[in-house]
């Protein structure tokens, strides 16, 4: 999937200076396959830029297009489609159910693809080195492991491109090792990339791109 | 587990409160539409004339007896009486205008011979189901439909003759004949009785039978209304009665007091009906403002539900389905306690003399099903409205 900014400038941002490297304002295109690093300090807009991208804020000006078409032109149908198998994302906030287990929470976005069995959940829960937690709500566990909950449900799914919105800022390293290197091989296995956004840090990962903003 | 999702979270006292209310208003409004159609349908088909009709005439005073006032009916008079809101309308009640003479006719029968009286009346305000209630020139016999006191003065005189009285049934099978004359000609018309009524004091002809007898026949006399047929509306027969008095006119006893019982118990399902439409209303206003509010609670699961793939219309119809669900539960106990209060409520009837029909009324079961259709459509509504807010 190609994804085109086309000079898309939030409407909240419009008022900070943006360096003319910077995505906001300029011409980006995220293309198939593509393994790409934003990198930006506190305020710049990766939250705004990862919600923008899939259609959760419509305060811009500019025109985003996936594959030369408008997003703007969406139905509430097509995006339901978009996210169920074109793009995954792994929230800042998470936007996992509190007061659902782990297991419903995974087994529920499952519920739309049927992508993986429960053991295969199970089994990466164990790589993640949370399976112990597969009965325990969501909202009883440690920001950390909640992250790590959140990825492999955004992994739940078919995907071109996966937006991941600092999705290691609550992990060690060794955890945030675990989880790039899960990240990469279902990107790897579904030829599709990635967008991760982060405060600066590269996670030791060798980026197609890097963008900024 | 959508189902665990969304519904987890809820404040069932509110929701039971507008079950309770829902279930109430369910019950009394099927129980009102049953009794109501049913108490306007009794003494319906067991007579002649249709429900709520009633065939009056002037009362007899010493002053009209002596020429003082009229007792007929004026054109006006008609006019005024049809343009009354509680009157549906009025009819005249036809009467002959030449000499007719009905007798037996019959070898089974000794003869029996009488100057009579016809009438016919519009076929709008009968309710005769009889296929034989026509006739034509050239017709067999004309059919006719008898008072009851005259087969009661037939068996007198029967009994008289020490001849078998005779049944309704037998009586059918007599062949009467009419004479109908002028100063100028003479006709015999065979005749046959096709049914008994208590509301009629003259034989009622139809009304082809009457057209030909008034004009072959007729005396040249001029032709004046006595009698004239009122139809009321439903359970305003109160209002008919006043009218009656206030305007000197006058109808048989055993009419008004099934009208007037009709429109007492009519107009008490009448009020319980409106009360229970209100009940149904708000009832229904509170499970979707219940609905409303379940869905703000789970506003947070809602947009988190759409922003992970999930497609809205799924969402509708799960809010959807399980209030459809709620209601249809409603309306299946609303059902049932009907049932059973029907059990007990048609006994009360019958031992307080109202034989009522206790066939379920289809109206009734249609209300039920309207009120389900249209909950089915504002949840349906509603969730769609509330879903997309979230987006």
């Amino acid at each position: 999937m190609k994804i085109v900014l086309d000079h898309i400038m939030p409407v909240p941002l419009a008022s900070i200076q943006h360096s003319a490297e910077s995505i906001w304002g300029n011409f980006v295109e995220l293309n198939d396959r593509e393994k790409i690093l934003l990198n930006a300090s506190s305020g710049k807009g990766k939250s705004t830029f990862t919600l923008t991208t899939i259609g959760l804020r419509n305060d811009y000006k500019g025109k985003i297009t996936y594959n030369g078409e408008d997003i703007r032109t969406f139905t509430p149908d097509d995006w339901a489609k978009i996210r169920q198998d074109k793009i995954a994302v792994v929230f800042q906030d998470l936007q996992l159910f509190p007061n659902l287990t782990v297991a419903e929470n995974l087994l529920l976005k499952n519920s739309l693809n049927h992508v993986y069995s429960e053991k295969e959940l199970i089994h990466l829960l164990e790589r993640l080195e949370i399976d112990n937690k597969w009965t325990q709500s969501c909202g009883l566990l440690s920001m950390g492991q909640q992250q790590r909950v959140a990825i492999i449900r955004a992994l739940c799914q078919p995907f071109e491109l996966i937006l991941l919105d600092e999705p290691f800022s609550h992990l060690d390293e060794e955890n945030t090792q675990r989880c790039i290197a899960m990240i990469n091989e279902r990107c790897n296995e579904l030829n599709a990339g990635f967008v991760l956004t982060s405060l600066g840090d590269t996670h030791q990962f060798n980026y197609d791109k890097e963008l900024k903003l | 587990m959508l189902n665990k999702l969304l519904f987890k979270n809820q404040d069932l006292k509110q929701l039971v409160i507008a079950v309770i209310g829902a279930f109430l208003g369910i019950t009394f409004l099927i129980t009102s539409i049953h009794y109501l159609i049913k108490v306007n349908e009794f003494g319906k088909g067991s007579e002649i004339l249709g429900p709520n009709t009633v065939i009056v005439q002037k009362k007899v005073s010493n002053s009209t007896s002596l020429n003082m006032t009229k007792t007929d009916f004026s054109e006006n008079e008609i006019k005024k009486y049809k343009e009354m809101p509680f009157i549906l309308d009025v009819k005249p009640v036809t009467s002959n205008n030449f000499d007719v003479s009905f007798e037996t006719a019959d070898p089974m029968v000794p003869r029996f011979r009488t100057d009579v009286f016809i009438q016919t009346v519009d076929p709008k305000f009968l309710d005769v189901k009889s296929k034989k209630w026509h006739w034509k020139e050239g017709d067999k016999f004309v059919p006719i439909i008898m008072p009851r006191e005259f087969l009661v003065m037939l068996n007198t005189f029967m009994s008289a003759q020490d001849i078998p009285q005779i049944s309704d049934e037998l009586a059918k099978d007599i062949n009467f004949k009419f004479t109908l004359k002028n100063d100028t000609g003479k006709e015999w018309v065979d005749a046959r009785i096709i049914g008994f009524t208590n509301e009629v004091s003259s034989i009622l002809v139809p009304e082809s039978f009457m057209e030909y007898g008034n004009l072959k026949y007729t005396t040249g006399k001029e032709k004046k209304i006595t009698q004239i047929m009122i139809e009321g509306k439903e359970s305003e027969f109160g209002l008919v009665e006043e009218m009656l008095n206030e305007y000197g006119l006058e109808t048989k006893a055993s009419q008004m007091i099934v009208g007037r019982l009709k429109s007492v118990v009519g107009t008490l399902f009448l009020v319980v009906l409106g009360i229970s439409i209100i009940a149904v209303f708000v009832s229904g206003l509170v499970l979707i403002q219940y609905m409303q509010l379940l869905m703000s609670r789970n506003a947070y699961e809602v947009r988190t539900l759409l922003r992970i793939g999930f497609p809205p219309k799924d969402i509708i119809k799960s809010f959807f389905t399980y209030f459809v669900k709620i209601f249809g539960i409603v309306a299946a106990l609303g059902l049932g306690t009907f049932f059973i209060f029907k059990f007990f409520l048609d006994a009360m009837f019958e031992s307080g003399g109202l034989y009522i029909d206790t066939q379920i009324s289809l109206t009734a079961i249609v209300t039920l099903v309207f009120s389900y259709v249209l909950f089915g459509f504002a949840s349906y509504r509603t969730a769609k409205k509330g879903i997309f807010r979230q987006y």
